[in-house]
């Protein structure tokens, strides 16, 4: 067993890659997701019910299929459109794409339960448009969402492991190669799972510091 | 305030800074508003008392738009509020800011923002709505906050203050705004008993400054004390309206009478 | 798409669903077990439970999967990839199920349980007679929702060959040179299953009050 921990850390840079992907992905596809999550969570609270169904139907749908399925639909329908990418941006594309369903979701919850009265008073002082949306409705969304955007993340994280079927060569295709180039499958995969966990706790520790800048401000 | 209610009225063909008249507001078939008229000259403070559900926080909520009522009009200074002159056409979000930020708003459940600290709240609109320089907005803020005696918690959070604490922050915060009007709904209804004193206190002091204020309470001493008309609504009307001294002293309808049997055991 | 493709894609479902139905039913008493030692604080395994749900929340199913289908044979227990897969989903959700069920027997009413106490009810039976028919009632909503969840990961287990509903849809797509048909029919029938979990979920939510999330 020792043996096997050892040839591991002679391919730790292999891994590293991989992991270095995995942080990649996970953290440029999370970002372009809530970005874009927050653009879809403004006609998600539209008052156009067209405006409200269309972008409805995207959300719930993309809750239904699963990640996998949605990133070969990327990696093998979007040639057919004439859309050509590597493995690891159609790995991203499917990402940001999925990701960006949940965090509008995540988004427009928490706007719906922000209070009202807040709002209003904006209102009643002359805060209109972006300016209302900007200065006082997204800094408390931004403010009760880390918990729930911390989950994502974490949800996106292992999400990327899917990446591996499509080739992507993210922490657990490392792992894979290697376990498979010296058949020493239980050091390789416990040490992927070690890092997996790692970069939750890191995420953990991130929303926790959130937590502590929030609470004073609800 | 020395002015009694009829010399203001007096006083040179200066428009009212409010005027509403023929004020109309139905909910799904309950008619809450029903012909409201009433105004308020510079300098005066007009309470509007009755019992829940009279109307009156619905007609505060007229006043800036944040309910449409059905018909009627409402002039601030004499410029007509939530629809462009003609009458036809409503006013967009933008124009209605412009309004807006002429009045300040003081609410019954505070309304603060909690994500600002008091400093911030205060100075929110002003900077971002009205597009004043924030140095000299910072600094009337600091004069405010320690009128109304809360300068130590220029950096808390909302979520820390009092309820009396947060409703003095409510008012500086409308005053930072240099309203032409300040409109109050109920602004002590929300406050454990013994913190009313203190925001009675704020609001007194600024009536007799010559603030013009139309004050939603229940709080009949501040009215008998500080009004310089009351106006009591019953069923979406208005059912009698004069000076304190008449109101209180010498009621005219019965169900003035009534009311003040309830609301004042006194 | 030939009725042959469908067929095959039909049977992916049914190997889809009882694999997950197999899941669910060894990780939802399992993770009951998990909860119930940390509710008790059971020395030595209270500790243990806590690590094994941080560690297997933060785990992908992918990576679980390829863990147990390896590296339990070069540890001496044989395991063919339809088990493994069994185990993948059942391990991975009991860790969510732990969650749930540990969330409702912290809000149970102290009083119940005094109550029972005074009556010389045991802990076992108090468990067993008056907590448990209660927990389940108002946990049923969250793991179904956790259900579905499970539905959505069990793609995972394609990875090493178990004919499920992607890697019918992946073969397919490979003989017949044209993925994007039998993809879209798995997305459909993926679809139609989430629909069901869904549809579960509002049912128990109705009958048997509120869960926390959504699918």
């Amino acid at each position: 067993m020792i043996r096997d921990f050892s040839l591991i850390w002679q391919s730790a840079d292999r891994l590293l890659d991989g992991l270095i992907n995995t942080v990649l992905l996970s953290l440029v596809g999370a970002v372009l997701a809530l970005a874009l999550g927050a653009l879809l969570a403004i006609p998600l609270m539209a008052s156009n019910p067209v405006l409200r169904l269309v972008s409805r139907g995207f959300v719930d749908l993309m809750r239904c299929v699963p990640f996998l399925m949605l990133t070969y639909l990327v990696y093998y329908g979007l040639p057919r459109l004439g859309l050509r990418f590597d493995n690891w941006t159609a790995g991203l594309v499917a990402i940001v794409v999925y990701n960006t369903a949940y965090m509008a979701e995540i988004i427009r919850g928490i706007w719906s339960r922000l209070e009202r009265e807040t709002i209003e008073a904006a209102v009643a002082f002359g805060f209109h448009g972006w300016r209302l949306v900007s200065r006082i409705i997204l800094p408390q969304i931004v403010l009760a969402a880390g918990p729930m955007i911390g989950n994502q993340l974490i949800q996106i994280i292992k999400d990327t492991a899917f990446l591996t079927i499509i080739a992507v060569p993210e922490l657990t295709h490392a792992a894979n190669s290697i376990q498979a180039q010296y058949f020493i499958p239980f050091a390789t995969f416990i040490t992927a799972v070690l890092l997996y966990w790692a970069l939750c706790m890191l995420v953990e520790v991130g929303v926790y510091a959130v937590e502590r800048i929030a609470e004073k401000r609800r | 305030m020395t002015d009694t209610a009829s010399e203001s009225r007096d006083a040179p063909v200066l428009a009212p800074v409010l005027e509403i008249s023929g004020l109309t507001k139905t909910f799904d078939d309950k008619v809450v508003l029903d012909g409201v008229s009433l105004t308020v000259a510079r300098g005066q403070t007009v309470c509007l008392l009755g019992p829940s559900g009279s109307g009156k926080s619905t007609l505060l909520r007229c006043v800036n738009w944040l309910e449409k009522p059905d018909q009627g009009t409402v002039l601030l200074c004499g410029e007509r509020i939530g629809m462009r002159p003609g009458g036809v056409v409503p006013m967009g979000n933008a124009e209605l800011a412009k309004l807006r930020m002429r009045m300040g708003t003081v609410f019954q459940h505070f309304n603060l923002w909690p994500h600002l600290t008091v400093l911030q709240n205060i100075i929110e609109a002003p900077v971002h709505v009205q597009k004043r320089r924030r140095e000299e907005v910072i600094a009337e803020a600091e004069a405010l906050l320690e009128n109304v005696g809360l300068a130590d918690k220029r950096d808390a959070f909302p979520s820390r203050l009092s309820g009396g604490q947060k409703q003095r922050v409510g008012i500086a915060r409308a005053l930072a705004m240099k309203p032409e009007l300040l409109l109050f709904d109920e602004p002590t209804s929300a406050l454990d008993p013994e913190l009313v004193g203190e925001v009675v206190a704020v609001m007194k002091s600024l009536s007799q400054a010559g603030s013009t204020m139309l004050v939603v309470t229940h709080e009949m001493g501040f009215a008998r004390e500080t009004a310089d008309k009351v106006v009591l609504m019953d069923g979406g009307r208005v059912v009698e309206e004069g000076g304190p001294e008449e109101f209180f002293g010498n009621p005219r309808t019965e169900r003035a009478r009534q009311f003040l049997q309830r609301y004042v055991s006194a | 798409m030939t009725l042959n493709a469908f067929l095959s894609l039909l049977n992916g479902a049914g190997v889809t669903i009882s694999v997950s139905l197999a899941g669910i039913a060894l990780g939802v008493p399992f993770g009951l077990a998990l909860a119930l030692l940390r509710w008790q604080r059971v020395p030595l395994l209270a500790p243990l439970a806590t690590v094994y749900v941080s560690l297997l929340r933060s785990t992908p199913a992918v990576t679980l999967c390829l863990l147990i289908f390896f590296a339990l044979p070069v540890i001496g227990i044989e395991i063919d990839a339809l088990s493994a897969a069994v185990a993948t989903l059942a391990l991975n959700t009991a860790a969510f199920n732990c969650e749930i069920w540990r969330s409702g027997l912290m809000n149970f009413s102290r009083d119940q349980i005094e109550a029972a106490r005074t009556f010389g009810m045991s802990g076992p039976l108090t468990f067993r007679r008056i907590i448990f028919p209660q927990l389940w009632r108002t946990c049923l909503p969250s793991l179904v929702n956790e259900m579905t969840l499970l539905i959505k990961s069990s793609t995972a287990i394609a990875v090493i060959g178990v004919a499920e509903i992607t890697r019918a849809a992946i073969r397919i797509g490979a003989q017949t040179y044209d993925p994007l048909p039998p993809m879209l029919v798995a997305t459909g029938i993926y679809i139609v299953l989430v629909l069901v979990f869904v549809g579960l979920q509002r049912f128990t939510e109705r009958v048997y009050g509120h869960a926390g999330g959504a699918a």
